[in-house]
């Protein structure tokens, strides 16, 4: 039987001392790092101990609404790792091109991973991935599938054979996206269906991040089969 | 210094990222004369640390009452017309989740099968413009990275003979792959014929 | 300080579960002022810039592709809409989430340039902006922790505590860096030297626009 405090427990109110110096700390020790350090990939690696030191601050309050607030949180921070660091890439490339002598590509260049799983059931290992992304559902589920779609295409390239082209995944994302604002808006306009909005906000989650994670492994695709006919 | 001087090395774009962390450093360590106490009078309580769990709960820590489709559980909202829907998400669950449930008492330690687990429950119906605006932001950087790695960082239209190298490299390990997959295939086709003999 | 002393007479909420959007002629200016400007950048053409070139008499034009073109439209109109909703939040952490997704926006706008000294800023900005999620998310958890809401309305009803007056400075000091104020301008005003003229414009709108409302919120909780 559950009995609902009317109060935020003892525990929790003598935690919250100990949790947010941490947090306070961590984030000092990472923005010092910071100021004195002069190279910017470092720079870009220690913005992620700062990032740590918010999570502390937010779990510090200890109740199920500091826990929703939590994933916005890391969200914003690897969404933001994800395009600025592209963004250090594109510069740096630029400043190749500039340079006259060789226009190197950064990323893909022969994309070799000798691993023993590339070769041998890869398949079957992203069938699992897949399934299982499914049966977890919601936003890990997502992850979990994406995951499972990235490791079916890195280890087609890596085997050198032409990965299949998923060109509608990105519209995938988009149906998803609607599924999920129809979801949220039925939520608030007519609350007693909260059972078929739930299910469309989980189900939009899901396939979201999961074409998402996805889309990175389309970007693998690259020229090899569109040249190779040449 | 000079004040100008001061100016001119601000407007460096090198030098502001690092200025910023001083300035959020300085902060920070500010933070320790501030008298820090946690509010007892908070929404979305949470029962004390380890209490379900001594009780044998499945779902410990995250069983907040209620019964399926019928009875909503306890959730404390913001505004109190919204916790009773509310509580009914919470108290959902999907027919994977009671499986699951039934064979592990560690269910809700895991986040799986729950498409109305007591975090996600927060952030589709009460906070679920939270979580629209975050998840956008996913898709913006997504869009941004994605955007510039197609039409830029890993453009190889240009780089001619690097794709032939790779080209070259990908049929012969192609070959390589082909072959072995023929010769386990003898060797396993030799076994069965030993054996059907 | 209440709503009514700073936006006029309330004109209405909209609740979207804990999130409640409020409208006062205050906000709803701002908002209104920021859609029509988004509608306009929807249908503007980009500038074309002429650029004298070394060692002889002609010009050269200085032209956006298509592609970035669309990209950059598509990324302003967002970036419009986004502010606009910064606008008329009721609720501390979704508009910190609102200045974050600004933040990103502002980045994306320009990511499609050529020039490496606008990518080089681009990338400071955004190492602030990684930073900014502990100022801004961390501010809204403490004023959370002490008060128990974060419902702006709620909050102006209280008298503010030294933790709630430390977690403002600490979301302003989040503010200030994530929209380029006074000591932090040179990496965001060094993203806008690049053709594509009113696509960029966004990028100063929504800071400044951000900024008025940002001061808003202060004084609502502080006072």
């Amino acid at each position: 039987m559950f009995i609902a405090p009317n109060a935020i427990s003892v525990g929790f109110i003598s935690m919250y001392l100990p949790a947010i110096y941490a947090g306070l700390i961590v984030g000092f020790i990472g923005s010092i790092a910071i100021a004195i350090n002069r190279r910017e990939i470092h720079i870009l690696i220690l913005t992620d101990i700062v990032g740590l030191a918010m999570l502390f601050i937010v779990a510090a309050v200890g109740t199920d609404l500091a826990e929703a607030l939590i994933l916005p949180g890391l969200v914003v921070e690897l969404a933001e790792t994800l395009a600025i660091s592209e963004i250090l890439l594109s510069r740096e490339m630029h400043k190749l091109e500039k340079d006259k002598r060789r226009t190197t590509s950064l990323f893909p260049t022969p994309f070799l991973l000798d691993m023993e799983v590339m070769t041998t059931a890869p398949n079957f290992i992203a069938l699992v991935l897949v399934v299982y992304g499914m049966f977890l559902t919601g936003f890990t589920g997502g992850a979990v599938t994406g995951g499972g779609i990235l490791l079916y295409a890195i280890s087609r390239k890596a085997r050198g054979l032409p990965i299949a082209v998923f060109d509608g995944i990105g519209g995938v994302s988009g149906i998803a996206w609607c599924l999920w604002l129809i979801g949220f808006v039925l939520f608030f306009v007519m609350p007693q269906f909260w059972m078929i909005s739930l299910l469309l906000a989980a189900f939009g989650l899901l396939l979201k991040v999961a074409s998402k994670v996805g889309l990175i492994g389309v970007l693998m695709k690259e020229d090899l089969e569109n040249e190779g006919g040449n | 210094m000079k004040i100008g001087k001061l100016w001119n090395k601000l407007a460096n774009p090198k030098v502001v990222p690092r200025l910023f962390a001083c300035f959020l450093a300085i902060l920070l360590i500010a933070g320790f004369i501030v008298p820090f106490a946690l509010d007892g009078d908070n929404l979305y309580l949470r029962p004390s640390t380890q209490t379900q769990i001594d009780e044998g709960n499945p779902f410990a820590p995250y069983f907040r009452g209620g019964s399926l489709l019928s009875e909503p559980g306890v959730t404390l909202a913001q505004y109190p017309e919204n916790s009773a829907y509310l509580g009914m998400v919470t108290s959902y669950l999907s027919p994977v989740s009671i499986w699951l449930a039934s064979i592990t008492p560690y269910f809700g330690t895991s986040i799986c099968a729950s498409p109305g687990g007591i975090l996600d429950e927060i952030l589709y119906y009460t906070r679920g413009f939270d979580t629209i605006l975050e998840s956008s932001i996913l898709m913006m950087s997504f869009v941004i990275a994605s955007w510039l790695a197609i039409n830029y960082t890993m453009d190889r239209k240009n780089d001619e003979d690097e794709i032939k190298n790779d080209l070259k490299r990908a049929i012969g390990d192609s070959n390589k792959v082909a072959n072995e997959v023929k010769k386990s295939d003898i060797k396993a086709r030799n076994k069965q014929m030993r054996r059907d003999n | 300080m209440d709503f009514i002393t700073l936006g006029g007479n309330s004109l209405g909420t909209i609740p979207l579960g804990d999130i409640v959007l409020y409208l006062t002629p205050f906000n709803l200016f701002l908002f209104g002022i920021l859609l029509l400007f988004t509608v306009m950048i929807a249908f503007s053409k980009p500038e074309i810039q002429t650029e004298a070139s070394l060692g002889g008499l002609s010009n050269t034009e200085v032209k956006v592709t298509p592609k970035e073109f669309k990209q950059r439209r598509f990324l302003s109109v967002i970036c419009g809409l986004a502010s606009a909703g910064a606008m008329i939040t009721g609720d501390l952490f979704n508009f910190t989430l609102f200045m974050a997704f600004v933040g990103i926006l502002n980045i994306g706008i320009v990511s499609a340039v050529k020039q490496t000294s606008v990518l080089n800023s681009a990338f400071n900005y955004g190492l602030i902006a990684m930073m900014c999620s502990l100022p801004l998310f961390g501010g809204a958890a403490i004023v959370l922790a002490s008060t128990g809401t974060l419902s702006l309305f709620e909050l102006s009803q209280m008298t503010a505590s030294p933790m709630v007056v430390f977690g403002i400075l600490l979301m302003l000091l989040g503010i200030i860096g994530e929209s380029g104020v006074a000591p932090f301008f040179a990496s965001k005003a060094e993203m806008f030297r690049t053709p594509g003229s009113p696509f960029l414009v966004i990028i100063h709108l929504s800071s400044l626009f951000i900024i008025v409302r940002a001061v808003e919120i202060l004084l609502l909780v502080l006072v």
